[in-house]
């Protein structure tokens, strides 16, 4: 297929023709986005039954439009009422809460929409213009380099891992173990498979998410009375119209600090493990460093909630290249993307945009398309997103388990699937109560398997050499890089550790190594 | 409408008169079904993959069902089940699929009869049978376009000097044992590397990460410019003039196996056709219609399908063609499945 | 599930006065370490090409629940922590409706293969556990609450997407109506 100009005009004007999944999920991604602790992976797992269903192009659509536009909801409470609806947004009541409270919160809103849609936008733009040279890795990726590649993906574990090393290698090799069930890649005998047949083809990517994620986070949020903690009355926002534009003309004015800070989310977004909160810290921290008036960040300072902004709206599109390029899921939505995908036929990875390029191209295309249309749709609704619904656990709680089962259910239409997916969801419910990190177990679910299919065709083309893994000259490139990578977490720690904490600390960022 | 039904039955018993056990059975229930039968089918159809979506298997599936769906006034529901190198989809079949004439596996006859060669399955292989067959296309040695190896005997002569590695899609396929027995005749040395599906395969000539590969010649056909085949393990290439004329093993190297072909097919439980001998009867005469009905030529082209391979085959036909890749895959066992 | 919830010992440890339980911990490993000699039981006499990964992946994974194990024994002996359950089980108040939950989703389960069908159990599921959950307030509104999800999910999977769940009375009676 030709990758021309006119290929992907017609692939914006096809993707213009989903503006009925876009507008819809764009919406739903900001109300869910803006509920903490429920993040497009939460939905995207909750509407399972649906994304299974529907074809392959409307799914992904409705995925990359509801992750794109629930990063952008997170920054709602996080402005109003001090607290991030996801991890990435942990860096945006730094300033933007202190403007809610001297009264501009609506200016604060308008800001935030506008730095997190045109960051999106333009590094969507360069992604995909980045995309016809990162395809071509497909011709130079054998199995050798893919081993090296995997390793790079499973390498996400130990950098989630960095609170507490052991535990977190114990929850990843757990999955890696637990990914390694089913017959073997050559002679297809069967192993760990417990009898069950269902288990030969590998363990059901798709229950092991459910449980891990969902069911355990149902039998987590029981413990709260309502899923947003309500700190604090949402103050209504009497302002006018006047205050949205204040807010827009000063994003505007700003352009240049909001390319700058996408394309560190970019950049931050395509390292495995490295995600949203990572990016919106370095961004924030990096704006402050080289301000002329360092002094004013903290106290509600406009260009202190445009970086953050801008940058993990820029870590958006920057996770699903590695995911799309290389097979490997950046975060846990990418993840779930990658599970959904491989469920419809869709393989990720160095052969995607040899084999299916509408595909690859058509992924950034929605998320072009999802940004244009939340330029044109949420400006104008900004007044009203400061009333946010409290959706009590009561209710919410067995809705999860019941739609999330259903969702492990559909796929192979298996009972086991479901009893499986609560195995998992008991599995996720005491890793979460003891400190084990889920998201470890299920990296370790998905590419324990892609390691191993590629290892064993490395060494059983060398006869079981296992030197062949270092007599390539890219394998070779790609190790360095890897180990270089690994350190980076711990170089990010540092960092951190040694950023000054600003007044005011938002509640719920402890946990900034984990990418959502 | 009885005179039709009577027709069909005896069409089926003697199409099934080799199993005595089968042709009491068809008479102890026959009575029942020819009531039951009369609403068959009231519900979709479920076949059983042994594939991935999108895949070969499925797109002559999608092709098949899209002609057959009319004459049975029904639809075709595919579930599939890869793994196990279609193990699994047999499995599942056999051992979670009510035998009622609704069900169905769609499965790939060759690749698939080699599997129990390699490791017997749960349920006795007695219970299951093909009633279906829709193509029959011949498996083929191809590289990519520009690689140094021109013909056949290059890569012999080259697999006497060092051990080729071949891309396969499955270690227990018509294919690997093609190759196997061109290294075994010519006493060239070719290492199997199984790449899990024929894209894979494909790719693992083209980016030279095999030296060559293996597969149905109906998806080295779909792969056009990019590859080259070399020899091809069939009694005649049928599509020489897409297939670089490359001649057959048998001619070339004088030897004498069978074809070795994909054949994709239709199968059943036993079982259900003992108990629903109308509603079989049924299936068989509704499917031999839909692959000869003009219609379906170009529904399996559209599927990618190479209609040139259509070739209807019914009980006895797939038969023999399990007797002959069964024997020859017994010679070839202990390379197929890693144990001495 | 970006937020991971703050739980677990690590977080207990920044209280210096209390000793950290740990006995909660040790349920992963110990699963994990179990499963292992579980799967290589089932490879031994597999061909090397189904061993070499699990051999690989399973002894890092032993060794890195040894090491685990070893700095447990260590804090244990040196009394920073105990082998209690740790928070777990917390917060105690909870524990009942919580195991009576889990007890729920199991028989939601089992009711749907067992002839109670999709719809069916899961009014059945969804009444009871938010009834559990809001300790049997709003009656009314729980019972319309759960019906018109069921019915919703009746609607969405069995008759727009026809997917085939296990049919229960329900779903039998509105096959003769349809």
């Amino acid at each position: 297929m030709e990758i021309d100009l006119l290929f992907f005009i017609n692939l914006f004007l096809d993707t213009l023709s989903y503006w009925w999944v876009i507008v819809p999920s764009i919406f739903l991604g900001l109300i869910v986005g803006a509920i903490p602790g429920f993040s497009a992976a939460n939905t995207i797992i909750i509407l399972l039954p649906f994304t299974l269903i529907m074809e392959v192009e409307v799914g992904l659509i409705f995925m990359i439009a509801l992750y794109s536009s629930s990063r952008m909801g997170a920054g709602i409470p996080a402005i109003l009422v001090n607290i991030p609806g996801t991890a990435g947004a942990a860096a945006t009541p730094l300033d933007g809460y202190p403007m809610t409270k001297s009264g501009r919160g609506q200016q604060a809103l308008a800001i935030s929409f506008v730095s997190s849609t045109l960051g999106g936008l333009l590094t969507t733009v360069l992604a995909i213009a980045a995309m016809p040279i990162l395809a071509k890795v497909g011709f130079y990726m054998h199995s050798v380099e893919m081993v090296v590649v995997m390793l790079f993906g499973i390498s996400l574990i130990a950098s989630i891992a960095a609170k507490d090393t052991l535990k977190g290698l114990i929850a990843g090799f757990f999955g890696l173990m637990i990914g390694s069930i089913g017959a073997d890649h050559v002679y297809a005998t069967p192993r760990g498979t417990f009898g069950f047949l269902e288990f030969y083809d590998g363990v059901p990517l798709i229950p092991a998410l459910v449980g891990l994620f969902a069911v355990s986070e149902a039998l987590l949020v029981i413990e709260g009375e309502s899923v947003l903690v309500k700190k604090k009355q949402i103050e209504e926002d009497h302002s006018s119209w006047n205050e949205t534009i204040i807010g827009m003309k000063i994003a505007f004015k700003h352009w240049w600090h909001i390319t700058w800070n996408s394309l560190i989310g970019l950049v931050v977004g395509v390292i495995p493990g490295a995600g949203a909160s990572i990016a919106s810290f370095v961004a924030y921290q990096q704006s402050r460093t080289y301000s002329k008036t360092p002094e004013l960040y903290g106290t509600g300072h406009p260009p202190g909630l445009i970086a953050p902004e801008s940058a993990n709206n820029g870590v958006t599109s920057g996770t699903l290249i590695p995911l799309l390029v290389l097979g490997i899921p950046g975060g846990a939505t990418a993840a779930i993307m990658m599970v959904v995908l491989q469920y419809q036929g869709v393989n990720t990875g160095p052969r995607l945009f040899l084999d299916n390029p509408t595909l690859g191209y058509g992924v950034f295309m929605a998320m072009f398309v999802t940004y244009l249309f939340m330029l044109l749709t949420i400006m104008p609704l900004s007044r009203y997103m400061s009333r946010v619904t409290l959706i009590s656990t009561v209710y919410m709680s067995p809705l999860i388990i019941s739609f999330t089962l259903i969702g492990s259910y559909v796929p192979r239409t298996y009972m086991f699937d479901m009893y499986l997916a609560f195995a998992f969801g008991i599995i996720g419910y005491i890793a979460r109560k003891t400190g084990y990190h889920v998201a470890a177990i299920l990296i370790g679910v998905i590419l324990g398997p892609l390691l191993e299919q590629y290892m064993l065709r490395a060494l059983k083309m060398s006869d079981g050499d296992v030197m062949v893994l270092f007599r390539s000259d890219l394998a070779n490139v790609l190790w360095i890089v890897l180990v270089v990578t690994l350190s980076f977490p711990y170089i990010m720690k540092k960092f951190r550790s040694r950023k000054d904490t600003p007044p005011d600390k938002p509640e719920g960022q402890e946990n900034v190594f984990a990418k959502d | 409408m009885s005179a039709f039904k009577n027709k069909s039955r005896r069409q089926f018993l003697i199409e099934t008169a080799g199993s005595a056990a089968t042709l009491g059975m068809v008479s102890a229930f026959g009575g029942i079904s020819s009531a039951q039968a009369a609403s068959f089918p009231d519900h979709n159809m479920d076949v059983v993959v042994g594939t991935r979506a999108g895949g070969g298997a499925d797109r002559a599936l999608r092709a098949v069902s899209s002609v057959w769906k009319d004459y049975l006034n029904t639809n075709f529901e595919p579930a599939y089940f890869p793994g196990a190198s279609g193990r699994v989809a047999y499995e599942v079949y056999m051992g979670k699929r009510d035998p009622d004439c609704y069900n169905l596996l769609f499965g790939n006859m060759g690749p698939e009869l080699l599997n129990w060669v390699v490791k017997k399955p749960t349920f006795n292989l007695d219970d299951f049978m093909y009633f279906g067959r829709v193509d029959t296309d011949p498996c083929c040695v191809f590289v990519k376009a520009d690689s140094k190896y021109r013909t056949i005997d290059d890569l012999v002569a080259e697999g006497k000097k060092r051990k080729l590695n071949v891309g396969t899609s499955r270690m227990a396929h018509p294919a690997s044992v093609g190759i196997l027995a061109v290294g075994e005749k010519t006493g060239a040395q070719f290492n199997l590397i199984p790449l899990s599906g024929g894209k894979n395969t494909v790719a693992g000539a083209v980016t030279g990460e095999m030296d060559f590969s293996v597969l149905t010649s109906g998806s080295v056909i779909a792969a056009g410019e990019a590859v080259r085949t070399l020899l091809v393990f069939n009694d005649e290439n049928v599509m020489a003039a897409k297939l670089n004329n490359a001649p057959t093993m048998n001619d070339h190297f004088g030897t004498d196996i069978p074809p070795l072909l994909s054949a994709r097919a239709f199968g059943i439980h036993v079982a259900a056709v003992n108990k629903y001998p109308d509603r079989f009867a049924l299936l068989q005469e509704t499917f031999k219609k839909s692959v000869q009905d003009p219609a379906f030529a170009p529904a399996f082209k559209k599927a990618k399908g190479t209609p040139e391979y259509i070739n209807y085959g019914g009980i006895e036909e797939c038969r023999k063609y399990a007797e002959e890749i069964t024997e020859l895959g017994a010679r070839f066992k202990s390379m197929l499945s890693g144990k001495a | 599930m970006g937020n991971e919830p703050e739980s677990g010992s690590t977080d207990n440890s920044a209280n210096d006065d209390v000793r950290v339980s740990l006995g909660g911990e040790l349920i992963l490993p110990i699963m994990a370490l179990v499963f292992t000699l579980y799967y290589f039981s089932t490879i031994v006499d597999s061909p090397w090409t189904a061993q070499v990964n699990a051999f690989m992946v399973g002894s890092l994974l032993i060794s890195v629940i040894v090491l685990f194990l070893l700095r447990m024994a260590i804090m244990v002996s040196r009394g920073e922590a105990d082998l209690g359950l740790g928070n777990l089980l917390q917060p105690a108040k909870l524990l009942p409706s919580r195991l009576i939950y889990i007890v729920l989703i199991v028989l939601y389960l089992l009711g749907i293969e067992w002839g109670g069908g999709f719809t069916i159990s899961t009014f059945l599921f969804l009444l009871c556990a938010m009834l559990l959950l809001n300790k049997g307030k709003d009656k009314a509104f729980v019972l319309g609450l759960s019906a018109g999800l069921a019915l919703l999910g009746y609607g969405v999977f069995i008759i727009a997407f026809e997917t085939r769940f296990p049919a229960g009375p329900f779903e039998k009676l509105m096959q003769g109506v349809f």
